[in-house]
């Protein structure tokens, strides 16, 4: 499948902090998304949907229909109870992540190891 | 954010969402780039080229959004499934005389076809508790080319015959009647038993739990005299002794060794308590016109009764060659074993259960009366609910989860009291009908409620479902209340029309059980039967090695207990009526005469009996005379004939002073005809009448017999005085089966009483329903028109007229269910007319008392709610809406 640099679960942490603020279509998550990666990362526009409905499969987001800029009926993306608790646990754990690596990569001597 | 309103994604429209999404997001993706200056066509592309192969990612998508589609929807229609199941419990909880009334009416239905089936069940189609049952076969011979219309007995010799000259059966064995008296530890009792040949048990394919099952070597007359006891006659006149086995006996005075000792689940298929092999004398002195022995077989596996009848057929018809005198003619007849035992039982339960599944029709019917006035009342609720979107398919979904959840409720209610109303009709069951095992629960009763409560769940709950689908808006919105009232009126009264009819047919049935019932039970047997009790006594061969001494003991006894204060009369006959079956028949010529060619030496069936027991049994003389004490043994042989073998044997005239022979040579016996009785029924009501010969016991001796004893006061005290005397003669020989002879005519009619009762409560609760039925619809009636009803007391009516009025609406209802339950129930009886004695399936006084009851009792139903039209105040009639 068409991928980028971006693994699978991290592409799904970020869908559903962009849908966590109101319902969304996949245009404007996708949007939000590239404003965030600012350019450092390349993403495959189109390896969000395939993200985004299997999301909608395991019930933690849900769709809604509502009307786009176009004027037109559109699917938005809103995120369920089940969603909130997810994307709660993966930002845990990432922010847990974030600060082993912080200090591994950190260090400018040989730390002691006891 | 603006919301259409959007019913929930459809597989179907899978492909097409995927693609306008997806064209959405390159539509606004382009417009990006063009507010940075690209034109149309440049945007355009970049937009794709940033999106990547949408053909793919296209098709990736939609498979993935079928998938979710389906999920999505069963979780959906789940969700509504639990939503409608707490509302409709909800609603039960707010209307809960409704929710008694419904419950009770369906716990009533299934319930009874729970019961009902649970018993048949057990007694019908539950196999026989032996291994492979549905092979076992009763084997008779079918006499009917001779003229006798059951299936008969074996002779030894014929029935060797069979058992060697077959090749469809894995085993035939034989068994007959054996009554030996137990002495040594404890009172002399008199057992039960049977003399079998010695495969018996293997054929059943039952082994002894203790010592071992007879052998061929035991079937000889030189052979050892052993014994296999029940396990109920060991634990209670042994002890569970183990040590038994191998210890000898005291039966009729000998020693037997008992072999073996029977498991305790063993239901023998006949009430005995003790086993011997047969060891009939070699020659048997039983030839091939003495048939004394009845049989059954096991047929080899994969043999099917046909093929099995065939084989025998050539057996039969091999014998009739032979011996044309005794076996031409002769067919076997094959019963399975199953129904033979269970036969006279089986088409009355089949009757019973098909008027069990009319109370579950009934009941259904009621309740279906009842939901249609519910919904009726909810009609508003479901136009609103149809304008605010819900399809037709939901309001129908959701009634149904109604009518299911009641019918859950019913079953699980219907189950219990099912199960526990089986064991009170098993008990009830009267123990002359041997086979009723116990009436377990398990797997199958379980089915079997679920189906019933699938039908009665489908029976009442389609039509309110369809009912309150079919509103529409408009309907409501002309507020046609009183107008869907009325057309709810007149459903109901459909319905309830069908609810008299039902219980018209059943209240029919139950009322000719009954009648039957009383006619058998007032039957003119043509003896007597009340008054009197009976008294088995055998004296055994051991101390009564010659028959003459035996007769002279019981003469003597009867002499000694004749003049006991306690006795005004004692008689003996060694055959007494009423004794179920095991009746001696013997063949004999008229005249002494040779017959023609091709004629068969017509049979009587012939019983001996003391000189006054014809008078005593109150047995009218219609000619000659009857046999007094002179009548012994160096007179004159001498018999009296019942008018019937009177009439088939001497057709020309009088048979008084005739001769019969048993036989054609000098030996055969030469007896005189000195009278002849009137025709009794020996066998009940409901067997077929028999030519008959009654011989004196002293001029033919029995050792057995049984003594009808007329109390001068009371029984206990007559029963005493023979004991004693009997014990003065002889304190090795005891008493037996001492019963009055009328419960004996109990037994016979316990069956059809039993019936009757069963059917008459059914009829009773359908009856109870169809009124309950009655006084709803008049009850609404009364409702819907209260504002007509004040409209017409206001103008003046006299209350009573109105009350007449309302009654007679309610008479049309009546008239309607009771004409067609008349016609139903002519045709209906037509199924149990076998069943019943001294009264036709058309019978007028039952039609007639039934629809009679009927009437009064729907009329009261539809006039005490019609009362209620006399409190309307018109005033609050008229303004009320």
């Amino acid at each position: 499948m068409a991928g980028s640099d971006l693994f699978t679960g991290s592409l799904d942490l970020l869908i559903l902090k962009a849908a966590s603020w109101r319902p969304m279509h996949g245009y404007a998550i996708g949007r939000m998304i590239r404003h965030w990666a600012d350019g450092v990362i390349p993403i495959q526009e189109g390896a969000l949907y395939p993200a985004l409905h299997r999301l909608e499969r395991q019930g933690l987001l849900e769709e809604e229909w509502g009307i786009s800029e176009t004027n037109r009926e559109a699917k938005f993306y809103r995120l369920t109870p089940s969603g909130r608790e997810r994307l709660r646990d993966e930002t845990a754990r990432w922010k847990a992540y974030r600060r082993v690596m912080s200090a591994a990569l950190r260090a400018d001597r040989r730390p002691q190891v006891a | 954010m603006r919301r259409p309103f959007r019913f929930g994604p459809r597989a179907a429209d899978a492909p097409e969402d995927v693609r306008r999404e997806i064209e959405l997001h390159l539509e606004l993706r382009t417009r990006e780039f063009e507010e940075q200056g690209m034109s149309r066509e440049e945007a355009r592309r970049a937009a794709e080229a940033a999106f990547g192969d949408r053909r793919e990612i296209e098709s990736e998508v939609r498979s993935l959004r079928g998938r979710t589609v389906r999920t999505l929807r069963s979780r959906r229609w789940f969700d509504e499934l639990r939503q409608d199941a707490t509302l409709a419990l909800r609603g039960l909880r707010r209307a809960p005389l409704f929710a008694v009334v419904a419950l009770a009416t369906l716990t009533l239905g299934i319930g009874a076809n729970v019961a009902v089936f649970s018993v048949v069940r057990s007694v019908l189609l539950r196999p026989l508790p032996y291994p492979d049952a549905h092979q076992l076969l009763a084997v008779w011979t079918d006499h009917r080319s001779r003229g006798r219309a059951e299936p008969e007995w074996f002779s030894p010799p014929e029935f060797i015959d069979y058992r060697d000259g077959n090749r469809t059966l894995s085993g035939l064995a034989a068994y007959s009647g054996w009554g030996p008296n137990l002495t040594g530890n404890g009172d002399p009792e008199m057992l039960t038993g049977g003399a079998v040949s010695w495969d018996f048990l293997r054929v059943l394919g039952i082994a002894p739990a203790l010592g071992r099952d007879f052998e061929a070597a035991d079937d000889h007359p030189g052979g050892p005299p052993v014994v296999i006891l029940t396990d109920a006659l060991w634990r209670r006149r042994f002890a569970a002794d183990s040590g038994i086995v191998g210890q000898a006996i005291q039966l009729n005075g000998e020693p037997w060794t008992v072999a073996g000792v029977l498991p305790p689940e063993f239901r023998s298929p006949f009430p005995w308590q003790i086993l011997r092999p047969l060891r009939r004398p070699v020659p048997d002195p039983c030839n091939r016109g003495c048939v004394t022995l009845r049989a059954f077989g096991r047929m080899r596996p994969g043999v099917t009764i046909e093929q099995a009848h065939a084989d025998l057929v050539t057996v039969a018809e091999r014998l009739g060659r032979e011996y044309p005198d005794e076996h031409g003619g002769v067919k076997p007849w094959l019963i399975p074993l199953q129904h033979q035992l269970t036969g006279p039982v089986r088409g009355a339960l089949v009757a019973l259960m098909g008027a069990v599944g009319f109370v579950l029709l009934l009941a259904c019917v009621n309740l279906a009366g009842l939901l249609v006035v519910r919904a009726g009342g909810r009609l508003r609720e479901f136009g609103v609910r149809a304008a605010l979107g819900a399809g037709r398919g939901r309001i129908v979904r959701q009634l149904a989860t109604e009518s299911l959840v009641l019918a859950v409720a019913g079953g699980l209610l219907g189950f219990t009291a099912g199960t526990a109303g089986a064991r009170v009709l098993a008990a009830l069951v009267p123990p002359n009908v041997r086979l009723v095992t116990d009436v377990s629960t398990d797997l199958v009763i379980v089915l079997f409620t679920i189906a019933v409560t699938v039908v009665a769940a489908l029976l009442f709950g389609l039509l309110p479902a369809l009912q309150g689908g079919g509103t529409g808006l408009m309907s409501v919105l002309r507020s046609a209340h009183a107008e869907s009232g009325r057309r709810v009126g007149r459903m109901r009264g459909g319905l309830v029309v069908i609810e008299l009819a039902i219980a018209v047919m059943l209240l029919v049935g139950a009322g000719l059980l009954m009648r039957s019932f009383v006619s058998m039970q007032r039957a003119d047997l043509g003896y007597r039967t009340e008054g009197l009790l009976s008294v088995a006594v055998t004296f055994p061969r051991s101390r009564y090695p010659d028959p003459g001494t035996a007769v002279r003991a019981i003469e003597g006894l009867l002499a000694r207990a004749g003049a006991h204060p306690e006795i005004r009369t004692i008689e003996a006959t060694d055959q007494p009526p009423l004794a179920g079956g095991g009746d001696q028949d013997i063949a004999v010529f008229p005249d002494g005469r040779a017959l023609a060619p091709g004629d068969r030496a017509p049979g009587l069936w012939y019983r001996t009996v003391s000189p006054g027991y014809l008078r005593l049994m109150e047995m009218p003389l219609v000619a000659g005379r009857l046999f007094t004490p002179d009548d012994r043994q160096g007179a004159l042989p001498v018999g009296v004939l019942n008018e019937e073998a009177a009439r088939q044997l001497f057709p020309d005239g009088n048979a008084v002073g005739r001769i019969l022979t048993t036989g054609l040579d000098s030996t055969a016996a030469r007896i005189t005809v000195v009278g002849v009785v009137k025709t009794a029924r020996p066998d009940g009501p409901l067997e077929p009448v028999k030519r008959e010969l009654f011989l004196t016991l002293s001029q033919f001796p029995a050792r057995g017999v049984v003594l009808m004893v007329e109390p001068a006061r009371e029984a206990a005290g007559a029963v005493r005085a023979v004991r004693e005397t009997l014990r003065e003669l002889d304190g090795e020989v005891p008493l037996a089966r001492v019963s009055p002879v009328d419960e004996l005519y109990a037994g016979v009619t316990q069956l059809p009483r039993y019936f009757a009762m069963v059917v008459g409560a059914f009829a009773v609760a359908a009856l109870l329903l169809a009124l309950v039925g009655v006084y709803g619809v008049m009850a609404y009636a009364v409702s819907l028109r209260e504002r007509e009803i004040g409209v017409r007391l206001a103008l003046g009516a006299a209350p009573g007229g109105l009350v007449r009025w309302l009654v007679g609406q309610g008479a049309r209802l009546t008239a309607a269910g009771l004409l067609i339950g008349v016609v139903a129930a002519a045709l209906a009886t037509r199924v149990v007319s076998s069943m019943l004695y001294g009264v036709s399936a058309l019978d007028g006084v039952t039609f007639g008392a039934v629809t009679l009851l009927l009437a009064a009792a729907s009329l009261t139903a539809c006039w005490l709610p019609a009362r209620q039209a006399r409190r309307v105040d018109p005033v609050e009639a008229l303004r009320g809406e």
